[in-house]
Protein backbone atom coordinates (compact mmCIF):
# COMPACT_ATOMS: atom_id res chain seq x y z
CA UNK A 1 0.00 0.00 0.00
CA UNK A 2 1.28 3.47 -0.74
CA UNK A 3 0.07 6.82 0.54
CA UNK A 4 -0.61 9.90 -1.54
CA UNK A 5 0.14 13.48 -0.59
CA UNK A 6 -3.25 14.02 1.00
CA UNK A 7 -2.93 10.86 3.08
CA UNK A 8 -5.41 8.71 1.15
CA UNK A 9 -4.50 5.03 1.02
CA UNK A 10 -3.89 3.57 -2.38
CA UNK A 11 -3.44 -0.11 -3.10
CA UNK A 12 -1.38 -0.44 -6.23
CA UNK A 13 -2.29 -3.11 -8.77
CA UNK A 14 0.22 -5.96 -8.81
CA UNK A 15 0.83 -8.74 -11.26
CA UNK A 16 2.02 -12.30 -10.63
CA UNK A 17 2.84 -14.95 -13.22
CA UNK A 18 3.56 -18.63 -12.78
CA UNK A 19 3.77 -21.65 -15.04
CA UNK A 20 3.22 -25.35 -14.51
CA UNK A 21 3.48 -28.39 -16.74
CA UNK A 22 0.24 -30.29 -16.31
CA UNK A 23 -0.42 -33.55 -18.18
CA UNK A 24 2.34 -32.81 -20.69
CA UNK A 25 0.99 -29.33 -21.34
CA UNK A 26 2.63 -26.08 -20.35
CA UNK A 27 0.01 -23.98 -18.60
CA UNK A 28 0.55 -20.31 -17.86
CA UNK A 29 -1.20 -18.42 -15.06
CA UNK A 30 -1.42 -14.64 -14.96
CA UNK A 31 -2.83 -12.92 -11.88
CA UNK A 32 -3.59 -9.22 -11.67
CA UNK A 33 -4.43 -8.24 -8.11
CA UNK A 34 -6.50 -5.10 -7.54
CA UNK A 35 -8.39 -3.62 -4.61
CA UNK A 36 -11.06 -6.10 -3.52
CA UNK A 37 -10.31 -8.78 -6.08
CA UNK A 38 -8.21 -10.16 -8.88
CA UNK A 39 -8.11 -11.03 -12.55
CA UNK A 40 -6.86 -14.53 -13.35
CA UNK A 41 -5.98 -15.72 -16.84
CA UNK A 42 -5.12 -19.36 -17.50
CA UNK A 43 -3.90 -20.66 -20.84
CA UNK A 44 -1.15 -22.09 -23.03
CA UNK A 45 -1.16 -19.56 -25.83
CA UNK A 46 -1.49 -15.85 -24.94
CA UNK A 47 -5.05 -15.43 -26.12
CA UNK A 48 -8.01 -13.95 -24.22
CA UNK A 49 -10.79 -16.26 -25.39
CA UNK A 50 -13.33 -15.54 -22.70
CA UNK A 51 -13.90 -13.59 -19.49
CA UNK A 52 -16.28 -14.18 -16.62
CA UNK A 53 -16.73 -12.15 -13.47
CA UNK A 54 -18.06 -13.33 -10.15
CA UNK A 55 -18.72 -11.88 -6.70
CA UNK A 56 -20.56 -12.83 -3.54
CA UNK A 57 -23.94 -11.32 -2.80
CA UNK A 58 -26.47 -11.55 -0.02
CA UNK A 59 -29.00 -13.19 -2.34
CA UNK A 60 -27.40 -16.59 -2.69
CA UNK A 61 -24.82 -18.71 -0.96
CA UNK A 62 -23.16 -19.17 -4.35
CA UNK A 63 -21.55 -16.04 -5.80
CA UNK A 64 -23.23 -14.33 -8.75
CA UNK A 65 -21.43 -14.90 -11.98
CA UNK A 66 -21.71 -13.58 -15.51
CA UNK A 67 -19.90 -14.12 -18.79
CA UNK A 68 -18.53 -10.88 -20.19
CA UNK A 69 -16.68 -12.17 -23.27
CA UNK A 70 -16.70 -15.46 -25.13
CA UNK A 71 -18.90 -18.37 -26.09
CA UNK A 72 -21.72 -18.93 -23.57
CA UNK A 73 -21.66 -22.69 -24.23
CA UNK A 74 -18.29 -22.85 -22.48
CA UNK A 75 -19.03 -22.83 -18.77
CA UNK A 76 -15.40 -23.10 -17.64
CA UNK A 77 -14.65 -19.41 -17.00
CA UNK A 78 -17.91 -18.93 -15.10
CA UNK A 79 -17.46 -21.91 -12.79
CA UNK A 80 -13.83 -21.05 -12.19
CA UNK A 81 -14.68 -17.42 -11.34
CA UNK A 82 -17.52 -18.54 -9.10
CA UNK A 83 -15.48 -21.09 -7.15
CA UNK A 84 -12.63 -18.66 -6.63
CA UNK A 85 -15.00 -15.88 -5.56
CA UNK A 86 -16.52 -18.22 -2.99
CA UNK A 87 -13.13 -19.34 -1.72
CA UNK A 88 -11.53 -15.89 -1.50
CA UNK A 89 -14.64 -13.79 -0.87
CA UNK A 90 -13.38 -11.31 -3.46
CA UNK A 91 -14.47 -10.10 -6.88
CA UNK A 92 -12.93 -12.47 -9.42
CA UNK A 93 -12.42 -12.02 -13.16
CA UNK A 94 -11.48 -15.35 -14.72
CA UNK A 95 -10.38 -16.31 -18.19
CA UNK A 96 -9.77 -19.95 -19.09
CA UNK A 97 -8.09 -20.60 -22.43
CA UNK A 98 -7.36 -24.32 -22.41
CA UNK A 99 -9.07 -27.05 -24.43
CA UNK A 100 -12.21 -28.26 -22.72
CA UNK A 101 -11.86 -31.81 -23.97
CA UNK A 102 -9.93 -33.00 -20.93
CA UNK A 103 -11.85 -32.67 -17.68
CA UNK A 104 -8.90 -34.11 -15.83
CA UNK A 105 -6.81 -31.17 -16.98
CA UNK A 106 -9.24 -28.58 -15.65
CA UNK A 107 -9.35 -30.31 -12.29
CA UNK A 108 -5.56 -30.34 -12.03
CA UNK A 109 -5.41 -26.73 -13.18
CA UNK A 110 -7.84 -25.69 -10.49
CA UNK A 111 -5.86 -27.60 -7.88
CA UNK A 112 -2.74 -25.77 -9.00
CA UNK A 113 -4.52 -22.44 -8.56
CA UNK A 114 -5.63 -23.44 -5.06
CA UNK A 115 -2.08 -24.42 -4.21
CA UNK A 116 -0.82 -21.01 -5.33
CA UNK A 117 -3.56 -19.34 -3.30
CA UNK A 118 -2.32 -21.18 -0.22
CA UNK A 119 1.37 -20.58 -0.87
CA UNK A 120 1.10 -16.96 -2.00
CA UNK A 121 -2.19 -15.40 -0.85
CA UNK A 122 -0.57 -11.97 -1.13
CA UNK A 123 -0.68 -12.26 -4.94
CA UNK A 124 -4.47 -12.67 -5.11
CA UNK B 1 5.13 -16.27 -21.41
CA UNK B 2 7.40 -14.46 -23.84
CA UNK B 3 4.79 -12.85 -26.04
CA UNK B 4 2.56 -11.75 -23.23
CA UNK B 5 3.87 -8.59 -21.75
CA UNK B 6 2.55 -6.13 -19.30
CA UNK B 7 3.38 -2.56 -18.50
CA UNK B 8 2.54 -0.47 -15.46
CA UNK B 9 2.27 3.22 -14.94
CA UNK B 10 1.28 5.08 -11.84
CA UNK B 11 1.00 8.85 -11.93
CA UNK B 12 -1.03 11.59 -10.31
CA UNK B 13 -3.60 13.25 -12.54
CA UNK B 14 -4.91 16.47 -10.96
CA UNK B 15 -3.84 15.11 -7.59
CA UNK B 16 -5.57 11.76 -8.04
CA UNK B 17 -3.37 8.64 -8.19
CA UNK B 18 -4.02 6.97 -11.51
CA UNK B 19 -2.86 3.56 -12.59
CA UNK B 20 -2.58 2.22 -16.09
CA UNK B 21 -1.84 -1.47 -16.53
CA UNK B 22 -1.54 -2.88 -20.06
CA UNK B 23 -1.43 -6.62 -20.76
CA UNK B 24 -0.89 -7.94 -24.25
CA UNK B 25 -2.76 -10.95 -25.56
CA UNK B 26 -2.63 -12.12 -29.16
CA UNK B 27 -6.25 -11.13 -29.78
CA UNK B 28 -6.67 -8.19 -27.39
CA UNK B 29 -4.77 -5.61 -25.47
CA UNK B 30 -6.24 -5.50 -21.98
CA UNK B 31 -5.88 -2.04 -20.45
CA UNK B 32 -6.90 -1.19 -16.90
CA UNK B 33 -7.18 2.55 -16.32
CA UNK B 34 -8.21 3.23 -12.76
CA UNK B 35 -8.35 5.81 -9.99
CA UNK B 36 -10.22 3.49 -7.65
CA UNK B 37 -7.76 0.59 -7.59
CA UNK B 38 -10.42 -1.55 -9.28
CA UNK B 39 -11.15 -2.68 -12.83
CA UNK B 40 -14.46 -0.77 -13.24
CA UNK B 41 -16.53 -0.65 -16.41
CA UNK B 42 -15.39 -2.95 -19.20
CA UNK B 43 -15.42 -1.79 -22.81
CA UNK B 44 -14.42 -3.83 -25.83
CA UNK B 45 -13.19 -1.85 -28.85
CA UNK B 46 -12.85 -3.85 -32.05
CA UNK B 47 -11.84 -1.66 -34.99
CA UNK B 48 -13.64 -2.34 -38.19
CA UNK B 49 -12.70 -1.02 -41.63
CA UNK B 50 -16.21 0.37 -42.08
CA UNK B 51 -16.98 1.66 -38.62
CA UNK B 52 -15.53 1.55 -35.18
CA UNK B 53 -17.31 -1.21 -33.36
CA UNK B 54 -17.51 -0.49 -29.67
CA UNK B 55 -19.14 -2.88 -27.33
CA UNK B 56 -19.74 -1.89 -23.75
CA UNK B 57 -19.61 -5.31 -22.21
CA UNK B 58 -20.17 -4.51 -18.56
CA UNK B 59 -21.70 -1.17 -18.21
CA UNK B 60 -22.20 1.79 -16.04
CA UNK B 61 -25.48 3.71 -16.31
CA UNK B 62 -23.85 7.12 -16.27
CA UNK B 63 -23.67 8.68 -19.77
CA UNK B 64 -20.42 10.50 -19.01
CA UNK B 65 -18.68 7.21 -18.36
CA UNK B 66 -19.99 5.92 -21.67
CA UNK B 67 -18.61 8.91 -23.60
CA UNK B 68 -15.31 8.86 -21.76
CA UNK B 69 -14.94 5.11 -22.20
CA UNK B 70 -15.57 5.27 -25.94
CA UNK B 71 -13.14 8.14 -26.30
CA UNK B 72 -10.36 6.44 -24.36
CA UNK B 73 -11.09 3.01 -25.80
CA UNK B 74 -10.74 4.28 -29.34
CA UNK B 75 -7.62 6.21 -28.44
CA UNK B 76 -5.91 3.12 -27.01
CA UNK B 77 -6.95 1.06 -30.00
CA UNK B 78 -5.49 3.61 -32.42
CA UNK B 79 -2.26 3.92 -30.39
CA UNK B 80 -1.97 0.16 -30.58
CA UNK B 81 -2.21 0.21 -34.38
CA UNK B 82 -5.94 -0.42 -34.60
CA UNK B 83 -5.86 -3.56 -32.51
CA UNK B 84 -8.79 -4.77 -30.46
CA UNK B 85 -8.75 -3.43 -26.95
CA UNK B 86 -10.47 -4.48 -23.75
CA UNK B 87 -10.53 -1.44 -21.51
CA UNK B 88 -11.34 -1.43 -17.81
CA UNK B 89 -12.19 2.12 -16.76
CA UNK B 90 -12.76 3.57 -13.27
CA UNK B 91 -12.18 7.31 -13.11
CA UNK B 92 -13.01 9.81 -10.36
CA UNK B 93 -12.14 12.72 -12.60
CA UNK B 94 -13.11 12.43 -16.24
CA UNK B 95 -12.70 16.10 -17.14
CA UNK B 96 -11.20 17.00 -20.52
CA UNK B 97 -7.99 18.04 -18.83
CA UNK B 98 -7.72 14.76 -16.93
CA UNK B 99 -8.44 12.71 -20.05
CA UNK B 100 -5.68 14.63 -21.90
CA UNK B 101 -3.18 13.76 -19.18
CA UNK B 102 -4.34 10.16 -19.12
CA UNK B 103 -3.79 9.89 -22.85
CA UNK B 104 -0.17 10.92 -22.28
CA UNK B 105 0.21 8.15 -19.71
CA UNK B 106 -1.30 5.63 -22.14
CA UNK B 107 1.19 6.68 -24.80
CA UNK B 108 4.08 5.89 -22.48
CA UNK B 109 2.64 2.49 -21.58
CA UNK B 110 3.92 0.77 -24.67
CA UNK B 111 3.11 -2.87 -24.68
CA UNK B 112 2.34 -2.68 -28.41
Amino acid sequence: MSTTQNGAEFEAISVHNFTEKILEQVVHFHVMKFSGGFFLWVGSAPVLSNLAVSMSSRYDSMPLSTLVLGDPSNTAPNSLAQRLAKKTNKQVFASYSLPMTDSNLSLLVENRIKKELELHPEHF
Amino acid sequence: LASQQHQFSQKEVNGIPTEVVCTEFSNYIFVVLTQYGKIGTLISVTPDSRSNDINEVWLDEIPMTHVCAKNLGMFVSQEAGSRPVLLGLALKDSSIDAVKQIKEIIKSCQVW
